[in-house]
């Protein structure tokens, strides 16, 4: 018996090493082209190799040339405000179709996870030109509008699932001691939701982050553009500067890497917390 | 402190579902009341009337003479204790306690002298600082009385607060509640599905069955006069026990006639069920009231059961016998010097000015 727990597990191991490192190989590379010359970028093909010798110009290249500065101060400017815009929105909703019996509640709920399955590709002409009609083409509050609902489904949905987990009998109980509906939302129903929103709250922040879509659609001027965009635009500018594109990807994930390192935990507890509650 | 009263109140939820059916009752100022009955009966639905937390399709409740069918709960200055406690899991103890006065904005020291007061009376003064999960089954219970107490409420409600608490606990917090109702002197309306902790709590008992009420009585006048079948059969562990039959006239006597044996029946009986009328009946009569014969050498030969033992259950300070005419399967509580064996035949003498007549038809209680 234990001999083949052993084995088992090392067959375990062994495979989810094997797949792990075959994940990792295109960051790998990445961070190896970032960090080598252009001139050995260029007479080398063996991309997998790591530098002869190291170079980090390239980060600040990218960083001040490639206007990825500009660029992140535009994606922060444009995910923070949508990621907490949507969790107040849909923070709200999904307590109302959680707690509330109201007519047509069921169908509400339906609509917004029905509208999660609209390709968005079918989406892009109506919403641009929704855009344009509003003055919001252009613009970093167009994009911040059109995150915030294209999620608010997702969030709701996600959130409404949780919520209905606490168990009813706080709300009443929460009526009873008096409590507005206002009240019971802030003091009840949010602060025991905030594992499920600070997963979600992750989860979304790395989604409009790495989002290149909506920014294509929306965003014309340079000087709005997100990290997504402008790491394409690097392939215009640079076309032969592999290592600095390779750079400026590697500070476009740092952001979403360090969020969910530092949050992990409440990631994990947030995405299972609902699993468990007796 | 004050009175409750409901008129003729109705819950039909969609689909024709009738949850409670026309139900009156008149709660006093202080009283302990206990609604009782199988689930499914309407009691809590009724409590949650009361609460407001469910609306009323027909009738009136007033709460101290003041109608309250459209003043939402939080007006109704009454508070509930629930089945599951429903303590908030991310505050402490203490912030539970003053949850509601906090939201009813009375003056700090105020709160902290009625959550101080409260915590007293519950002996859970060291567990202020605690959260609810790191409290056991019992002390989630106090925490849930005292955040009723604090509010100082007209009317206490509980829907059903020791039924997630094991069989010692229970026992003990039945006792504490029924204290408590002493030393707060206000009223209290209690939902329980448990006969027994309904006896031993209330002043007075509603037994409810389908959404309506069956009886509302006093706890021995339930147990001892109990209005139909339904009731007879709830109030009791072991129940009543019921035999099928038909009163039958013989040479000018009455007698009740099983199938299998014959009770003779005289005076005041007699009279009543001759004056009822209908033969079909059910007799019934609780297992305390029926003897061994050989202990009861002088009793009348014409009050007699013969029986088999079916089962035999020492309880210790008593026996529960578990026999059969071949009709009727019974119970009888006798005795421990009762010796029997399973499969033996016994008879058994019946205690007849403790029997009770139902009508068949109706199950109401003819004597």
């Amino acid at each position: 018996m234990r001999k083949r727990k052993l084995l088992f597990a090392l067959f375990f191991y062994t495979v989810s090493t094997a797949i792990v490192a075959f994940w990792l190989i295109p960051f790998i590379i990445t961070v190896f082209t970032s960090t080598k010359g252009l001139d050995e970028i260029m007479t080398s093909r063996e991309i997998w190799r790591p530098p002869l010798a190291m170079e980090t110009s390239a980060f600040r290249t990218a960083w001040v040339e490639g206007h990825m500065r500009t660029y992140f101060r535009n994606t922060f400017l444009i995910a923070t405000p949508s990621v907490l815009g949507c969790m107040f929105v849909a923070s709200l909703s999904a307590f109302a179709l959680a707690f509330y019996r109201f007519r047509f509640s069921r169908a509400v709920l339906m609509l917004f996870v029905g509208g999660m399955l609209i390709p968005f590709q079918m989406l892009l002409i109506p919403v641009y030109r929704l855009s344009t009609h509003f003055g919001l083409y252009n613009t970093l509050a167009g994009v911040i509008l059109f995150h915030v609902g294209f999620q608010i489904g997702f969030c709701t949905f996600f959130l409404r699932n949780f919520m209905v987990t606490i168990p009813y009998s706080l709300f009443e109980s929460a009526r009873m001691d008096g409590a507005s509906h206002l009240a019971i939302y802030r003091k009840i129903v949010l602060p025991l939701s905030l594992p499920a929103m600070a997963a979600l709250a992750i989860l979304e922040f790395t989604w409009i982050w790495n989002d290149y879509l909506w920014g294509l659609v929306l965003l014309q001027s340079d000087h709005l553009k997100t990290v997504t965009l402008g790491l394409a635009n690097m392939q215009g500018q640079y076309v032969t500067q592999y290592n600095v594109m390779a750079a400026g990807s590697l500070l476009a994930a740092a952001i979403p890497i360090g969020v969910f390192l530092i949050f992990n935990r409440f990631f994990i507890e947030g995405l299972t917390v609902g699993a468990v509650k007796g | 402190m004050a009175r409750v009263v409901l008129d003729n109140i109705s819950k039909v939820y969609p689909g024709e579902v009738h949850a409670v059916r026309n139900v009156s009752l008149e709660i006093e100022d202080q009283e302990f009341v206990v609604l009782v009955g199988p689930s499914g009966c309407g009691k809590s639905t009724t409590l949650r009337m009361i609460a407001g937390l469910e609306e009323i399709t027909s009738g009136s409740i007033y709460i101290g003479d003041r109608p309250v069918n459209d003043v939402p709960p939080k007006d109704r200055d009454i508070a509930m204790v629930f089945q599951n406690y429903a303590l908030y899991p991310h505050m402490s103890v203490y912030k539970n306690l003053a949850f509601g006065l906090k939201l009813r904005r009375y003056p700090k020291a105020e709160i902290e002298r009625r959550v101080q007061t409260a915590a007293q009376i519950l002996g859970i003064q060291d567990l202020l600082d605690r959260k609810p999960k790191a409290l056991s089954g019992g002390q989630r219970q106090r925490v849930a009385v005292g955040r009723a107490i604090v509010r100082q409420p007209k009317a206490f409600l509980f829907d059903e607060p020791l039924s997630n608490l094991d069989a010692k606990m229970r026992v003990q917090m039945r006792t504490e509640i029924s204290k408590l109702h002493t030393h707060l002197a206000s009223t209290m309306i209690y939902v329980t599905h448990d006969q027994v902790e309904a006896m031993t709590m209330g002043d007075r008992i509603v037994v409810m069955r389908d959404g309506s009420i069956q009886q509302v009585a006093d706890p021995l006048t339930l147990y001892h006069n109990p209005a139909n079948l339904f009731v007879a059969g709830f109030i009791g562990s072991p129940p009543m026990n019921f035999f099928r039959g038909r009163i039958v006239s013989d040479r000018g006597r009455l007698f009740f006639d099983e199938g299998t044996f014959r009770l003779r029946l005289d005076g005041e009986q007699a009279r009543m069920l001759k004056a009822h009328g209908k033969p079909d009946v059910y007799f019934g009569i609780r297992p305390e009231d029926l003897e061994d014969r050989l202990y009861l050498p002088d009793a009348d030969p014409m009050l007699t059961i013969p029986a088999i033992v079916e089962v035999i259950e020492p309880m210790g300070s008593e026996i529960y016998l578990y026999l059969s005419t071949g009709l009727h399967s019974f119970v009888a509580r006798v005795g421990v010097q009762v010796m029997t064996r399973v499969n033996e035949k016994l008879d058994m003498i019946v205690d007849l000015t403790k029997a009770h007549f139902f009508d068949a038809e109706t199950e109401r209680q003819i004597v």
